[in-house]
């Protein structure tokens, strides 16, 4: 199957099926396998299933790569209080599209997951919180989702084997902040989606002061693949500390830019020569973003060495993140790219914390001024001062997200400033 | 609840398990700045302004919300901890309009004190500053948005304890203000005046006190709000021998850190000139000015031998050292029935999130210490009427307070002696042979009686006019001269003599009433229950 | 369905594994259209944007939306949780999110209409003001933006002949940025109403324009 691109290096375990939009009727699932790795979860039992999954090393897919079988494991396994499983389907990091194709092609997998997931950690009812723009994405899975409950695979009693599942489809409005664990549970309960202050953790005070545990589209995707197979079957690929395979998001300056799937730990510049296709037009590889716009930027000599695993990339200097990888090129103007990503911030930020509400605002004033060749490098110091004042002082990470890029920026991309700066001259095109 | 040590600043505290950070350090006299944390709200820990450093927690620790562990070390000003609040607080300045010289709050702004102890001395922000202009909230609020420091104790307060949700945080991000439904406003909500309390910048003010004072100019005294029987402790901010304005005072067992509308601005009356100011006798149709010393000798001679008994109209706005005096007097002249007039509101306002507080029904400071002084409550609910007995009076008539606005001019015309102590001239003034100035509670020293039978001290703010005295020194010095005893000079002594004759105050002083009140023994049911 | 050709190349019918064509992909037998009733409760809060017919003072819940609405509420343990889903329906119906709406949808769910503004107001996709019928969302951030997307943008701006924010004179489109739409793959991304337009180079703006205005009574 060939969606958009296909490359025969990857390993497609969760993305099997990109591209066949006959996988999305139920019928078609369950003939290919679908479900039974439901069933197997009830046959093995409910802590059987977290060891699995521990087993495994799954981390987080959606950027922080916290183990989710530990996650699970924080669960009460007594509940005296209902217990919630919520699904994070709310993509907003920009350079991530891996949840959305997910959803749209494979929503079965996705349910099924959900399903494991909340036996797992003896939850009655799951919400899928999408993203509010994700329209068609939404129906499709509304759809499987009715499906499913009306061939018996969620609601009362599944398959007969006395388990009671409810999933909800709960769709969002368009904020970037509800992607974090507290800020999904607000939205979900009905409020301005603000994050939360931890302590108290999800596990103990989550959604509707219930215990909650906060998962990946992905994360939950890959749960049905290893509760059939196992998981020491799914270390098979990878690294010791980042086991199992990744939707790399790549987009930017490269000829098929697409999800790929592929063992973690895939060198970052095979990524973008080989499976991609090389760089668009032939050009000269200037930087890499290589986990969303949250995480410091690669330059171009940073990124020869780098292995696309949660080690690899920290030690070349950046975090993996959601593994989107944002290529660009010679030509890239990095000033206003940056730019554009505090402006990004600062349309999103919750404005609770002051840092990050007043210092957001601020750098993309101060950045858009340097764009415009008024700047001074005072100001550079006065960026750089912002962001140490940005990180480490908020309740939740999007300050420092916003200062990451800035930063790296101004260490790796110095006279890209300066020639703005002493010279009103723009280095790149784009 | 076990206790935990930890260290401080180098210094060893011992809390209950639970406490948090904050209030550690508080017990050690340390403040940590701290915008969004109030004692009487929710904690979201969202200002980052308590940040303070632990030993061995990878970032700065919000101080309001983390909890104090056995052997932690915390450092509330070290080197980083300094650095991240006054980094925090340079923000808080990039959009601020820093117009201290036209603020209200200036002189008792946190953002002004914090950023000269900590802050950064200039500011490095070059760009234009966000606007957001001033707004009317209704009610007795305004608010500039441009101050706002966004610490949501206001959206807080509305929704946590006034329990109706008028203000909310609009847009989000840098562009986020807080504002009410559209032109809905406050209008309605009974304890709004709170949020400028509470509002720790000058975006929050309050329109009567609108350039009215600088803060540094207000002398505070601590007093008991008069204007219903809940007592609420306040502080009178006082300039030029006229009372500003109104704020609450802590008392958790009263009013937690509230008090209403109603109350609030409820304290013009106190500033009300034209005041008596020297004591009057009539003769005929002549009324002479004369010395304390001379008026009293002269009333002592004329009380002598009337025949008939007293009878007696109090106000619950007299404390209770003035009503036991009254007392004395109504006794040692042959006894007498003393009433007293109140009004009563249609209802009772609670504040649903601290239900002890309400306003009450009763419109007056001290019903409850007239009633365990054995007067009983006559009239409407207007606060008029039921004086017809006193005004058949052939005896003695002694008024205490009671204006008798409602009363025509012949009230107890046929009286042998009508004696008026009170602070205005009107109709009780007119219709009386020795008027006598005495003080309104802001002017003395004394106490009252909340609803649930709580004493409470109160202190003078004010200077009195001319040669008004406290009412229970006048009084005193009255049944000194006719029973040739000595009259108590202080306010304490007088509440000494209140609790040895009035069983229902036995075994309270001065001492054990403090700053926060305590309660009688009695259970007399409120009258008119 | 539109008939705007989808340029990713690759795309499942294109390569001829699947005798599928883009309408078949998008439409009725493998999407599904949601009925106004709802359909089953777990899905009911999923809803096109807005009604092509949007009326501003259209009553609220009655009829099938009304059913839509009780479907809702019972997916959550109290009434505020449907908060959400119910601002999105109400938006549906009437095109924005005005006062009047924000009190009734207070009404309905027992919140004060303050909470409903707050609420509201945070979140990017509830209109406070009226928008043309067609309300073109461009994506303009980092990886859209590698690829051109600011002259999309431009490019949307001169064929509505509007400014941004701005509704154009006959009132059919409203053009405004946007963040990322999680289509980074196929650079520059362009939301209108509900449906995505993926891949969209300056040379294809007049094209979907002219589309758009054909359509009468609007397909989503």
């Amino acid at each position: 199957m060939a969606y958009p691109y296909v490359s025969d290096r990857e390993v497609r375990v969760l993305s099997k099926y990109f591209g066949d939009p006959t996988h999305r009727r139920v019928g078609t699932y369950v003939e290919r396998g679908g479900y039974q790795a439901l069933k197997k979860a009830f046959e093995m039992g409910q802590d059987a299933v977290i060891d699995e999954v521990k087993t495994s090393g799954l981390r987080g897919r959606g950027g922080a790569g916290f183990p989710a079988g530990v996650k699970w494991s924080f669960m009460p396994k007594q509940p005296t209080k209902p217990h919630y499983l919520l699904c994070n389907a709310d993509e907003s990091e920009p350079g991530t599209f891996k949840d959305r194709e997910l959803m749209r092609w494979d929503p079965h997998q996705l349910i099924e997951g959900v399903l494991i997931a909340a036996y797992a950690i003896r939850a009655k009812h799951a919400y899928i919180y999408c993203r509010g723009e994700f329209f068609e994405t939404t129906q499709i899975l509304a759809k499987a989702l009715e499906d499913a409950y009306e061939k018996g695979y969620v609601g009362k009693d599944i398959m007969g084997s006395g388990n009671d599942i409810d999933i909800t489809v709960h769709v969002g409005a368009g904020a970037y902040i509800c992607g974090e664990e507290t800020g999904l549970m607000n939205s979900l309960e009905g409020r301005r989606g603000q994050p939360r202050v931890k302590p108290p953790f999800p596990a103990a005070v989550g959604a509707f002061g219930m215990p909650s545990t906060v998962n990946n589209v992905e994360t939950l995707s890959a749960v049905p693949h290893i509760v059939t197979h196992g998981g020491q079957w799914y270390r098979q690929w990878g690294t010791e500390k980042s086991p199992g395979t990744k939707l790399f998001c790549v987009s930017g300056h490269v000829n098929k830019p697409g999800n790929y799937e592929l063992p973690l730990g895939f060198p970052l510049m095979e990524l973008i020569n080989d499976v991609c296709g090389g760089m668009k037009d032939g050009k000269a590889l200037k930087a890499v973003i290589p986990g969303g716009s949250s995480v410091p930027i690669l330059n171009a000599e940073e990124c020869q060495n780098c292995d696309m695993d949660y080690e690899g990339v920290q030690a070349a200097g950046s975090m993996l993140g959601c593994a989107s990888v944002i290529v660009m090129d010679e030509d890239t103007d990095i000033v206003k790219q940056v730019r554009r990503m505090v402006q990004f911030y600062a349309h999103e930020s919750c404005g609770q914390c002051t840092p990050c509400r007043e210092g957001t605002g601020w750098m993309t004033k101060v950045l858009r001024r340097i764009e415009e060749g008024r700047g001074t490098e005072e100001d550079l110091d006065t960026l750089l001062e912002m962001s140490r004042q940005m990180t480490g002082t908020t309740i939740c990470v999007l300050s420092d997200s916003a200062a990451a890029p800035v930063v790296s920026s101004i260490q790796k991309f110095k006279d890209e400033y300066l020639a703005l700066i002493r010279r009103g001259e723009r280095v790149g095109v784009a | 609840m076990s206790d935990i040590t930890l260290t401080i600043d180098g210094q060893e505290v011992s809390v209950p398990k639970g406490t948090t950070l904050l209030r550690a350090a508080e017990q050690i006299g340390k403040d940590v700045p701290h915008y969004c944390y109030h004692d009487g709200l929710s904690s979201p820990a969202m200002c980052r302004l308590c940040l303070v450093e632990v030993q061995g927690a990878p970032k700065p620790m919000p101080a309001c919300v983390t909890q104090a562990m056995d052997g932690q070390v915390v450092e509330t000003e070290s080197p980083l901890a300094l650095d991240m609040r006054r980094g925090v607080l340079e923000f808080y300045l990039v959009n601020h309009p820093l117009d201290c010289p036209i603020c209200d709050m200036s002189g008792e702004c946190n953002l002004q004190d914090y950023v000269h102890a900590e802050g950064r001395d200039h500011g490095r922000s070059r760009e234009p500053k966000r606007v957001f202009g001033r707004d009317d909230f209704g009610a007795d609020v305004l608010f500039y948005g441009d101050r706002c420091v966004m610490c949501t104790r206001c959206v807080r307060f509305m929704s946590e304890v006034e329990r109706d949700q008028r203000l909310t945080v609009v847009e989000r991000g840098n562009r986020s203000v807080i504002d009410t439904f559209f032109d809905r406003g406050l209008e309605g909500t009974h304890f709004s005046g709170n949020i400028v309390d509470l509002c720790p910048v000058g975006a929050l003010v309050s329109k009567d006190f609108l350039y009215k004072a600088r803060a540094w100019d207000l002398d505070h005294t601590h007093s008991i709000c008069p204007s219903c029987s809940q007592g609420c402790n306040i502080d009178l901010h006082t300039r030029d021998n006229l009372v500003q304005r109104l704020k609450p005072r802590e008392n958790l067992e009263v009013n937690a850190f509230w008090m209403c509308d109603y109350g609030r601005l409820n304290y013009e009356w106190i500033n009300h000139g034209d005041r008596l100011e020297a004591p009057l006798v009539r003769h005929g149709d002549a009324v002479k000015a004369m010395g304390w010393k001379d008026a009293l000798s002269s009333l002592v001679a004329r009380l002598g031998g009337v025949e008939g008994g007293v009878r007696a109209v109090a106000s619950p706005l007299a404390c209770n050292e003035d009503l036991a005096a009254l007392k004395a007097l109504v006794e040692n002249l042959g006894g007498g029935d003393i009433v007293y007039r109140m009004p009563r509101a249609e209802d009772e306002i609670v504040l649903k999130g601290f239900p002890t507080m309400a306003r009450r029904r009763d419109l007056a400071p001290n019903g409850r210490g007239a009633d365990l002084l054995g007067m009983k409550r006559v009239g409407g609910d207007d606060g008029s009427g039921g004086l017809e007995d006193v005004s058949d009076h052939r005896g003695v008539v002694v008024v205490l307070g009671d204006a008798l606005a409602d009363q025509d001019a012949d009230f107890a015309s046929g009286a042998a002696v009508r004696v008026y102590l009170g602070t205005h001239s009107g109709p009780a003034a007119a219709a009386a042979d020795f008027v006598l100035p005495v003080t309104t509670f802001a002017e003395q020293e004394g106490t009252f009686t909340n609803h649930e039978g709580r004493v409470q001290r109160f202190w003078p703010a004010l200077a009195a006019p001319g040669m008004a005295r406290p009412a229970w020194l006048v009084l005193g010095a009255l049944v000194a001269e006719g029973t040739g005893g000595e009259t108590p000079r202080r306010a304490d002594e007088a509440f000494e003599r209140l609790v040895a004759t009035n069983g229902a105050f036995a075994g309270l002083t001065y001492d054990d009433i403090g700053t926060r009140g305590a309660l009688v023994n009695d259970t007399v049911p409120l009258s008119g229950d | 369905m539109s008939d705007v050709p989808f340029k990713n190349p690759g795309w499942a019918g294109n390569t001829g594994e699947f005798d599928l064509t883009e309408d078949q992909v998008r439409g009725d037998e493998f999407v599904g259209s949601r009925p106004g009733g709802g359909g089953h409760p777990s899905g009911s809060a999923t809803y096109p944007y807005m009604l092509p017919d949007k009326d501003p003072t259209a009553p609220l819940f009655e009829g099938a939306f009304k059913e839509r609405f009780e479907k809702i509420l019972t997916r959550y343990p109290n009434k505020q949780a449907a908060l959400l889903p119910t601002l999105g329906l109400a938006q549906e119906v009437r095109g924005h999110v005005s006062a009047q709406t924000m009190d009734r949808v207070a009404e309905v769910l027992g919140l004060s209409p303050a909470y409903v503004r707050g609420v509201t107001t945070f979140y990017t996709m509830y209109n406070k003001r009226p928008v043309g019928r067609f309300l073109v969302q461009v994506c303009t951030n980092v990886s859209c933006n590698l690829c051109g997307a600011d002259d999309v943008m431009e490019a949307f701006l001169r064929y509505t002949d509007t400014e941004v924010g701005e509704t154009s004179e006959d009132g059919y489109f409203t053009v405004i940025e946007a963040e990322c739409l999680a289509a980074c793959g196929f650079p520059t991304c362009v939301q209108i109403n509900s449906r995505y337009y993926e891949n969209v180079t300056p040379a294809d703006v007049p094209k979907i324009i002219e589309h758009l205005k054909a359509e009468t009574t609007g397909g989503e």
